[in-house]
């Protein structure tokens, strides 16, 4: 029912999801596999069990209505409204669950408290339509910068992606595209060129950049998992991402390193 | 860099000059034992003058402030071991004052000496004393202002001294900074400082003669405030700039390091100073006192390095955004300083205490957190008040589970109990019983000596009125009353617990309160299952109020306690919630608590929750540790918390981080003290991760606690943002 949902995290003082404090909802379950994510954990739609070398074990995964994050997130009230913030909702992916997402958002609306949504963008247009009214902006993530790339890497549908991007952007929602700019993908100064292309094209006037990171590595072990690739490479350094934002803004993109 | 850098070569160069014996007692002897024949305060005055004359004038060639602490060791045989124990049996005989008999942590009055001078101060003395002569006041009035007056010559005699100590070296290398300092030192010894290059040189001659005399913690206060004056007649007239003022203030602090030079096999964190500096803040009139040596003394702070100098920062509702950007700048660069203070809780509750208003606005703090009325009030002492031990006593009829001493009053059988308010009484009147007895105890000690006797004419002369009233600083001179800090330990040990009896013994029945106490007596031994049970009871720090109810009940039934007593001289006694490392030599007394903690254990740390037990983060440690009304504890509360560097270098999570600290203010916390985690630190959160068990990290989308990550990962998050 759309009043519960399928629930791997809450966490409150995020700090890289968005403006001001915010508390992020992260749901379980997504169709996608990108090779980097740092949410492994999130990833299996019947939820995930990690054990720790110290003894320690999470469940990723629990059933919770709409009241009872709501009334996590309402404890933080004073946050928000002094630092601009709010919720995020993320994932896995949250619009495979779109009417706990409408649910949610719109109780977060109705106490005065602004949502976004960060999302993959892999899913049928009619799960954003439904939630657009109460989402204040999107976060979009666009893996790559073509169907071969989005397979391979993903296991997503580019086309479909883009198509929601330009959709999006007709009715009118406030979309910031969300780039992880991942070593031996797409950091290259002529894919960010193409991504710009398909940006523009889309209408897309925003972008964040976010660096690589394998923060998530210990998850794969305690998930029980031996294939994440990026075990040995180095977290990316911010300045990096410096000539790929000049790239962006050359272009006339609003631009900016996040993280 | 200016002269800072050669300075710290050449101090670390000299490090083993101190070495050696300590000659403070035996340049001391030598003062009585030619004055014998003097009233007590006035021998006295000349032992003090004695210290004052005798010791070696040390000045460092690289240095722009004279004053070093090494005239306190002489090589190791320079007197034998038979007339150092003479010295010390004599000095010994004249009094040793201590921390419980109002010795040190001291603010003092540095305004009144920068506006007179030495000169100016030893007339005023004169002035005092021939004023009371006149009026036939007391013989203790006239002898306390005699001695007064021979120490502060003796003072003078040793500014100028450092002055010619200064001069010699400056005639065998030609230095500039060396004939600077002499000229300023000669000029200090009778004439009050003009420039802001003599002010601070006063100053710190001052504060290094209170370590002569073995004092520990005396603060300089609020350095911003009084040096200002002199700071802008300077650079308005253009003789005087940033850099170099920075390089006044940074050399004048890093001599601090001295002490630890000095107590280099002491292992205890009191191997180093804590010299306060109390800046920003809000002026007398309540106006925003903060000014460019504000950001100056932050710069220098910065510069040195060094654990002595206590940096803190007064923070209230108005405080210009560039000074909290400044103080996170500092923070983030991992010295752990400034403490952030809240001017909107520490003024209100010093006026609780009875000061004038705008005496309570120029509060000072002294030691680390201690608040303090600069200038005005005998030296600060406090002590450790062991709340968690009251929980073991009255489930226990007033007897020590571990010794099985009536140390409490009979407070009934538990099994007459019959609900939480039964217990609660019982945990009340062994509160108030023990108050009794931690307040008798302490004025034992507080007021045992004659304190004529035991007097301290070198120091009153920086505490307002002790010249003009003809009084010391403990026997009437200083304006307000001696105040006293009971530093209330555990507050989370003992919200944990009341919240653990009550779900475990009145909610879930899982066991009687007198089967409970029995657990608890044989240290969970056999019963580990409510052990468990008492460890998923609600926990203070997660914003829960189920137990942040007892937080409250905590600070408010302290307050109200020890609101009833007095000290000697009428003042009042604070509450603190703080303990320095003390929880845990406190814990060793306490046996096994209801919050599921084992015998002997740590207590929580000063007002945090109990280590590894906040499991929602930081808003929520704030949410619940906003709650309990800091207004009823006037000498102040730590709050530790922990931050990634991505907290500080990144300015947008800053500027997060800014905002949070901002609300925990404005919600009423008092006092935050934050530890951006530098590489060191780091790599001991992967040997010891149970210490950093809170430390999250927050990236997009993502979450984990620090030490979930991998071993090489946790290097990443300095990778990612250190400056190549």
């Amino acid at each position: 029912m759309s009043d519960t949902g399928f629930i791997s995290e809450l966490q409150h003082f995020s700090t890289g999801d968005g403006p001001g404090i915010r508390t992020t909802v992260f749901l379980q379950g997504c169709n996608l596999h990108c090779e980097w994510c740092h949410n492994p954990e999130t990833i299996p739609s019947k939820g995930s069990v990690l054990q720790y070398k110290n003894g320690e074990k999470k469940i990723s995964g629990t059933l919770m209505t709409v009241q009872e994050v709501l009334e996590y997130i309402l404890e933080d009230v004073d946050f928000y409204k002094a630092s601009g913030g709010g919720v995020t909702i993320s994932g896995g992916e949250p619009l495979l669950q779109p009417e706990f997402c409408l649910a949610l958002a719109s109780a977060c609306n109705s106490h005065h408290i602004g949502v976004i949504l960060d999302t993959a963008g892999n899913v049928p247009y009619e799960a954003f339509k439904q939630v657009l009214p109460y989402i204040k902006t999107i976060f979009f993530d666009l893996k790559a910068n073509c169907p071969e790339d989005y397979k391979k890497r993903t296991g997503g549908n580019f086309d479909r992606i883009v198509d929601n991007l330009k959709q999006l952007v007709e009715d009118s929602a406030d979309v910031v595209v969300r780039i992880p700019v991942i070593p031996g993908h797409n950091d290259s100064l002529d894919y960010m060129e193409k991504y710009v292309d398909i940006l523009l094209n889309c209408g897309i006037k925003r972008v964040d950049l976010l660096p690589f990171h394998r923060l998530g590595s210990s998850k794969y072990t305690a998930l029980g998992r031996d294939d994440y690739r990026y075990k040995d490479i180095k977290t990316m350094h911010k300045d990096k991402l410096r000539p790929f934002i000049s790239i962006l803004k050359d272009r006339g993109l609003d631009a900016k390193i996040d993280g | 860099m200016g002269n800072l850098q050669l300075l710290k070569q050449e101090m670390e160069e000299n490090r083993s000059l101190a070495q050696g014996t300590d000659v403070a007692d035996y340049y001391m002897f030598l003062g009585y034992r030619s004055h014998y024949r003097e009233p007590a305060v006035v021998a006295k005055g000349y032992a003090i003058a004695s210290l004052f004359k005798e010791h070696k004038k040390y000045v460092y060639e690289n240095d722009l402030i004279a004053g070093s602490l090494l005239g306190r060791r002489v090589p190791e045989g320079t007197y034998s071991q038979a007339e150092l124990e003479y010295a010390s049996r004599v000095v010994s005989s004249y009094g040793r004052n201590g921390f419980h008999t109002n010795f040190d942590h001291f603010a003092p009055d540095y305004e009144t000496i920068l506006e007179l001078g030495v000169g100016g101060m030893i007339c005023k003395i004169k002035d005092s004393l021939e004023k009371h002569q006149k009026a036939g006041s007391k013989d203790k009035k006239i002898n306390f202002l005699r001695s007064a007056q021979i120490t502060m010559e003796a003072f003078s005699e040793m500014i100028f001294e450092y002055g010619t100590a200064a001069e010699e070296l400056f005639l065998k290398n030609g230095r500039g900074n060396l004939l600077e300092i002499s000229r300023i030192c000669k000029k200090l010894a009778k004439n009050k400082p003009d420039t802001f290059h003599e002010a601070i040189q006063l100053v710190w001659l001052c504060h290094l003669s209170f370590c002569y005399e073995k004092r520990y913690a005396m603060a300089l206060g609020r350095l911003d405030q009084y040096l200002y004056p002199f700071y802008k007649k300077d650079t308005e007239a253009g003789i005087l700039s940033e850099e170099r003022a920075i390089d006044l203030v940074s050399c004048t602090l890093y001599k601090i390091i001295e002490f630890k030079y000095m107590n280099e096999e002491n292992t205890n964190l009191s191997s180093s100073d804590v010299v306060n500096i109390a800046i920003g803040g809000v002026k007398r009139d309540g106006s925003d006192a903060v000014n460019e040596l504000s950001y100056i003394i932050l710069e220098a702070v910065k510069n040195c390095n060094i654990p002595g100098p206590n940096l803190s920062a007064r923070m209230h509702a108005n405080i210009p955004e560039r000074f909290w950007d400044k103080c996170l700048d500092l923070i983030g660069t991992g010295i752990g300083y400034p403490a952030l203070m809240n001017d909107e809780v520490n003024i209100p509750a010093l006026f609780r205490m009875g000061y004038d208003i705008e005496d309570c606005r120029d509060y000072s703090m002294v030691g680390c957190i201690e608040n303090f009325m600069t200038g005005k009030q005998a030296p600060w002492s406090d002590g450790r008040f062991n709340n968690p031990k009251f929980l073991e006593l009255a489930l226990n009829n007033g007897k020590c589970m571990m010794t099985g001493v009536q140390m409490g009053i009979p407070t009934g059988d538990v099994s007459e109990f019959t609900c939480m308010q039964d217990y609660i009484d019982a945990l009340e009147k062994q509160t108030d019983f023990a108050a009794d007895e931690y307040v008798a105890l302490f004025e034992n000690e507080n007021d045992r000596y004659n304190r004529e006797r035991l007097s301290q004419p070198f120091l009153s002369c920086f505490c307002r009125d002790c010249i003009e009233r003809g009084l010391d600083i403990r026997d009437g001179g200083a304006i307000y009353p001696s105040a006293h800090g009971a530093a209330c330990m555990g507050i989370a040990t003992v919200a944990d617990s009341l919240a653990a009896i009550e779900k475990v013994v009145f909610t879930d029945k899982l066991v009687t309160l007198k089967e409970f106490s029995q657990i608890l007596e044989n240290n969970f031994e056999g019963r580990e299952d409510i052990r468990q049970a008492c460890l998923q009871a609600p926990k203070y720090g997660n914003n829960d109020e189920f137990v942040d109810k007892y937080a409250r009940w905590f600070v408010d039934k302290n307050a109200e306690i020890f609101d009833r007593y007095r000290t000697y001289d009428g003042g009042r006694y604070y509450i603190g919630i703080a303990s320095n490392i003390t929880n845990i030599p406190a814990g060793l007394e306490v046996s096994a608590t209801p919050d599921g903690r084992k015998k002997g254990k740590p207590l929580s740390d000063a007002a945090s929750p109990m280590h590894g037990l906040d499991k929602n983060g930081i808003t929520a440690v704030v949410n619940s540790t906003s709650k309990p009304d800091f207004k009823k504890v006037a000498c102040g509360t730590v709050l530790n918390q922990k931050f990634t560097p991505m907290m500080f270098s990144d300015c947008t999570k800053r500027d997060k981080l800014k905002t949070l600290i901002k609300i925990y203010f404005q919600k009423g916390g008092q006092e935050m003290q934050i530890n951006c985690v530098s590489r060191a630190v780091l790599e001991d959160a992967s040997v010891h991760p149970e210490n950093y068990s809170d430390l999250v990290v927050r990236v997009s989308g993502f979450s984990a606690f620090y030490t979930k990550l991998d071993a090489d990962v946790q290097k990443d998050i300095l990778e990612r943002t250190e400056n190549e």
